[in-house]
């Protein structure tokens, strides 16, 4: 972590909407919803903050700062680790919540449960990767990396909130202990995935961006 | 000792070529760098910066490679590019508060002694701001972190005569002292008749010349026609080597 970098993203380059979009959880307290969108409206405070990145010309600044190209990645890579991690420590808190309130199903999709959130970095760390990679090609072109990541993410999302509906799938709707317990090899592949596709990001896009004309 | 080098800088764009440029630029001087439009004068200086990625060549700062020492190399720089204002939004006083973090030998009193001797309101936001003022607080962070280097990128183009001349005034202040130097594209050549030890000339991505400025203008002088009574000025000079003919 560079805390001074950090630092720079928060204080001037970050968008409100970053923050408004990291703080969607109390929607896990909503009776019926569809919950994976959580994790895109994740992607789409990350997107509205890189687009306005662009318009501020904070790669300009940044590059000019005493740090090496690749920290301007890493600075941003480091702000879809942090928002992100964020958004969902925050929402679990209200998954807890909804579990002691709610006795009945999310008749609209998956409940908050384990195999929520092993999912829910699924979609996350798809968008990452293409969303970060695609960006840094040029540095520029936030609208279409948002585009090429949020096609897959919203597959993947659209996929989980069908497939509970199916009686073979209905443990990973449930939120009882046991089927919890059944849940957590999704949530353990949920990480590691997660965890590979950052890092496949971060490579890409520092290789990406040393080739860019700014 | 020389603060900048760059050997046999060459890059290629589809439509754009820079040529093999070599050029130094010792401690103490402002070197003007001149062309026209789209000569590749501020490709020259983003290559130097490595904001644009280099095909060939060598760009040593402080005596060391630019791209493998750029850490202790920007510590040192202080940049200005034409026309990229950053944060608009954001008030000079949240800006600073930020840059200064990054750098070693940040000096709060010559930042704050600039701040005045430019009339710069730390209050106001960028968009507020004249583009001479925005100039000047790009030239006060410089300054305040002890830059040995200077880089604009035609920082005179929007400014009206009286900031010119006045920030002119403050590169000839800054070099007094011999340490510091100052690099900055133009395509004004009162300015370079004002404040510049040297003249490096940059036609169709080509260095076509850098020398101290008098040897520079008495290099051109073979341009002159009958017609001319006096010795050719840099404008006349420019305009004689760059000069097409239009038949309609």
């Amino acid at each position: 972590m560079n805390f001074k970098l950090l630092n720079k993203e928060f204080r001037l380059a970050a968008h409100p909407n970053l923050y408004i979009f990291s703080l969607m959880g109390p929607l896990l307290l909503v009776p019926a919803y569809p919950y994976t969108i959580l994790f895109l409206f994740s992607c789409i405070g990350n997107y509205v903050n890189l687009m306005y990145s662009r318009e501020t010309n904070d790669i300009y600044f940044t590059e000019m700062l005493p740090i090496k190209r690749s920290d301007v990645v890493k600075a941003k890579w480091q702000v879809l680790l942090i928002s992100q991690a964020f958004m969902i420590l925050f929402s679990i808190p209200f998954a807890l919540i909804h579990g002691q309130v709610f006795k009945t199903n999310n008749v609209a999709g998956i409940d908050a449960n384990v195999a929520y959130y092993g999912f829910g970095l699924m979609i996350l760390g798809i968008f990452n990767v293409f969303f970060l990679t695609e960006f840094f090609k040029t540095a520029y072109k936030a609208g279409i990396a948002f585009l090429m990541g949020i096609i897959p993410a919203s597959l993947i999302a659209i996929a989980v909130e069908v497939l509970v509906h199916f009686p073979n799938f209905a443990w990973l709707d449930s939120i009882s202990g046991s089927d919890q317990l059944k849940q957590l090899p999704i949530l353990v592949i949920g990480i590691i995935f997660y965890a590979l596709m950052m890092w496949v990001a971060y490579k890409v896009s520092i290789k990406r961006f040393a080739k860019v004309n700014l | 000792m020389n603060l900048l080098e760059v050997h046999d800088l060459s890059k290629k764009y589809p439509n754009f070529e820079l040529k093999q440029i070599n050029f130094n630029i010792p401690a103490g001087k402002i070197i003007g760098l001149i062309g026209v439009n789209g000569a590749g004068k501020s490709t020259i200086l983003k290559s130097i910066l490595n904001l644009v990625p280099f095909e060939t060549g060598s760009i040593q700062m402080f005596g060391k490679e630019f791209r493998d020492n750029e850490v202790f190399c920007k510590q040192q720089l202080g940049v200005v590019l034409g026309g990229v204002d950053f944060y608009k939004e954001k008030k000079l006083r949240d800006i600073t508060k930020v840059t200064k973090t990054f750098y070693g030998n940040w000096d709060q009193i010559a930042f704050e002694k600039y701040s005045k001797m430019f009339n710069l309101d730390e209050n106001k936001k960028v968009k507020e701001l004249s583009f001479g003022m925005r100039v000047k607080y790009s030239i006060a962070v410089a300054l305040s972190h002890q830059a040995k280097l200077l880089i604009f990128d035609e920082p005179t183009s929007g400014l009206d005569p009286v900031s010119r001349d006045e920030l002119l005034e403050i590169f000839l202040q800054i070099v007094k002292k011999g340490d510091t130097s100052i690099l900055f594209s133009t395509h004004i050549t009162s300015d370079l008749e004002k404040s510049a030890d040297e003249i490096i000339y940059i036609k169709d991505g080509e260095l076509i010349k850098a020398a101290p400025k008098e040897e520079f203008i008495e290099s051109f002088q073979y341009l002159k026609d009958d017609t001319d009574k006096n010795d050719l000025t840099l404008d006349d000079i420019m305009v004689r080597m760059e000069g097409k003919h239009y038949e309609f």
